[in-house]
């Protein structure tokens, strides 16, 4: 600690450098922490946790095919299973094709979907019972009931696309979960219609098993019983259902990793450029302290430590930034938008934090090594000479 | 006849260029003991600097021996001579060589902080060195907003400050006007005789030299004369 005042006036010696390289610090911990924070966001369950012991049932193929209506009793008699309804996508179009008219549509069995599936969600009674009784209704997530502030009785129409059906719902109220991008409306709405899948297909099942244990056993033994028919099924957790539609982005984590590691290299040399040139020019007052007593480590620890106080000092304003500045900022432009789902769980956590702070120590000690064990191995003599 | 504080004997010290070897010092021979003020002079290149480094040990020996004290410096490894020197040896350079972003204070204080010292005993040691050379009043001014001659004051209370038995003085004046010289080889005469510090000092003006008690003159590496000065004569009476 007796040291830290030196080390402190070394980092700043030069201001003009030290605050061209922190923002080059701060810049890259901002960008890091932002897609850290997104990456996570995006695998990040919605039901944070709370859905562990709920499973999507999808066709084997992927989300293109349907599953049949006639499966939902074979699927019920599995032991474990204590409640399904089948979920379809049906995915039309609100008012017109711009990005922040865009809603999650998904119809359900109303029945049993907040009783017993979605049962972390909170729905009022009232507005459950209502929806239940109401054939055109649909309940919407709050956030989205409040983007569009909608009030109890509005009507909405939906245009329909590959399904060729032109809903005209009649909003009930709102339900607050992980995820309130979505509205819901009646499956029997779509049953009702003259669709090619009316009273034959579901889009998938969603379905809830009675214990955490049970759902690896409950999983194989869907899919098992399937696997010879004409829709065979491909049973997922919900943190995997979610995945998968990251993982239709392509390998997003691999290129945000990518981008990461090459910004941080570059990042590196920067700050090891900086620390290099600090060192260079100090070449006589290293001579002289070691002069004056300081060993080879001291001074290895003095640049060192210069090197890994201005990256943690960046670091630590490039996460506040990003946290306070950048953060909100991408969420409330996304939230207008179709990537609002994405942006539920998107916020600087507890793990991002220490991935900065673990960053930003290891890019300050990657940069300062070299000049510090140069500088270290310096001959005082030599030091001297320079101007001596 | 007591040892003296600083023996050397047959010390050689050859420095390597590419393949060529370049003999700065040779065969030397020389003692100085505990108390004694000595000036090292002769033309550049004589081998001046290189033999006050040696005694330093801040540089190593090629062949000979340096005892300081009864010990052999020229065996110590790099840590020990660290270690040493940061109780043993002062050392003041021609240009000053203060951390230019430290403060007075700071700057005197560096030395201590290789010690157990708590803060405020390494305060009163500082503010101790300061008033010796006279700059009680300048503790918290930076080098830059110091004269010439306060900047080499900070240094010798710098040199002075973990109170070392030697105090090496490489052209201590070398960069100072007439006054402001004067007043530092003043300084360095109290250092000797109030303190009773063990002065090594290498300077080229010959008025520098007749503070110390020796003259000690090298030529291509040799000792080429060893003298008491004016000043030592009347010492020594």
């Amino acid at each position: 600690m007796k040291y830290f005042s030196l080390i402190w006036k070394n980092v700043f010696r030069k201001k003009l450098r030290t605050t061209l390289t922190a923002l080059s610090i701060i810049l890259v911990l901002t960008l890091i922490v932002l897609l850290a924070s997104l990456l996570q966001a995006m695998q990040a369950d919605p039901s944070g946790g709370r859905g562990s012991n709920r499973l999507v049932v999808q066709h084997a193929t992927g989300l293109g095919n349907f599953l049949q209506l006639s499966q939902r009793q074979r699927i019920e008699q599995v032991p474990g299973v204590v409640a399904i309804s089948p979920e379809t996508w049906f995915g039309g179009v609100y008012k017109d094709d711009k990005p922040e008219n865009w809603i999650g549509q998904l119809t359900c069995d109303p029945d049993i979907y907040f009783d017993r599936i979605f049962d972390d969600a909170k729905i009022d009674p009232a507005v459950n019972a209502e929806w239940k009784a109401t054939r055109n209704g649909f309940v919407a997530g709050e956030t989205i009931a409040k983007k569009f502030g909608w009030r109890k009785g509005d009507r909405i129409i939906l245009k329909g696309t590959y399904i060729p059906l032109n809903p005209e719902l009649v909003y009930v109220g709102p339900y607050n979960a992980g995820d309130e991008s979505n509205i819901f409306f009646h499956n029997e709405y779509l049953n009702q219609s003259n669709w090619f899948g009316a009273n034959k297909y579901t889009g998938l099942y969603y379905l809830k098993v009675d214990t955490g244990e049970n759902v690896p056993r409950v999983a194989a033994a869907i899919d098992k019983m399937f696997e010879n028919s004409d829709t065979p099924t491909k049973t997922l957790t919900e943190k995997q259902f979610q995945l998968q539609f990251l993982e239709m982005m392509g390998n997003v984590k691999f290129l945000i990793n990518g981008i990461s590691l090459i910004v941080l290299f570059a990042l590196t040399l920067i700050v090891a450029n900086t620390i290099a040139m600090s060192a260079r020019e100090r070449v006589t007052e290293i001579a002289v302290m070691r002069t004056l007593g300081f060993g080879r480590g001291h001074i290895l620890g003095f640049i060192l430590s210069e090197s890994v106080v201005m990256a943690l000092l960046g670091g630590i304003v490039g996460v506040l930034i990003a946290r306070f500045l950048f953060i909100p900022a991408v969420v409330a432009i996304c939230n207008k938008t179709s990537l609002s789902v994405w942006m539920v769980n998107f916020r600087v956590s507890p793990e991002t934090w220490i991935l900065a702070t673990v960053v930003s120590v290891g890019v300050g000690i990657l940069a300062g090594v070299l000049p510090a064990v140069q500088s270290s191995r310096l001959n005082i003599v030599d030091g001297l000479r320079r101007v001596v | 006849m007591a040892e003296p504080l600083i023996r050397i004997e047959g010390l050689e010290k050859v420095y390597h260029r590419a393949a060529i070897e370049i003999p700065v010092l040779q065969g030397l021979n020389l003692a100085i003991p505990e108390g004694e003020y000595v000036a090292l002079m002769g033309p550049s290149g004589s081998g001046k600097t290189t033999l006050l480094n040696l005694i330093a040990g801040i540089d190593q020996p090629t062949r000979g021996r340096i005892f300081v004290g009864g010990r052999d410096i020229s065996t110590m490894s790099q840590t020990e001579l660290a270690s040493w020197r940061s109780h043993t040896i002062g050392f003041i350079f021609q240009l000053y060589n203060l951390l230019p972003v430290l403060t007075a204070f700071e700057n005197v204080e560096l030395p201590l902080l290789l010690t157990r010292l708590k803060r405020a005993e390494r305060r009163k040691h500082v503010e101790t060195a300061l008033t010796i050379v006279g700059l009680a009043d300048r503790v918290d001014h930076y080098p830059r907003q110091l004269s010439g001659g306060q900047e080499q004051r900070v240094a010798i209370a710098r040199a002075i400050v973990s109170d070392p038995t030697i105090l090496v003085a490489d052209e201590p004046t070398g960069d100072l006007d007439a006054k402001s010289g004067d007043e530092i080889l003043e300084l360095l005469r109290r250092l000797n005789e109030e303190f009773g510090k063990t002065i090594v000092m290498v300077t080229h003006d010959p008025k520098a030299a007749a503070r110390a008690h020796r003259m000690v003159h090298l030529d291509k590496g040799v000792l080429h004369a060893d003298e008491m000065t004016e000043t030592g004569s009347l010492r020594t009476r």
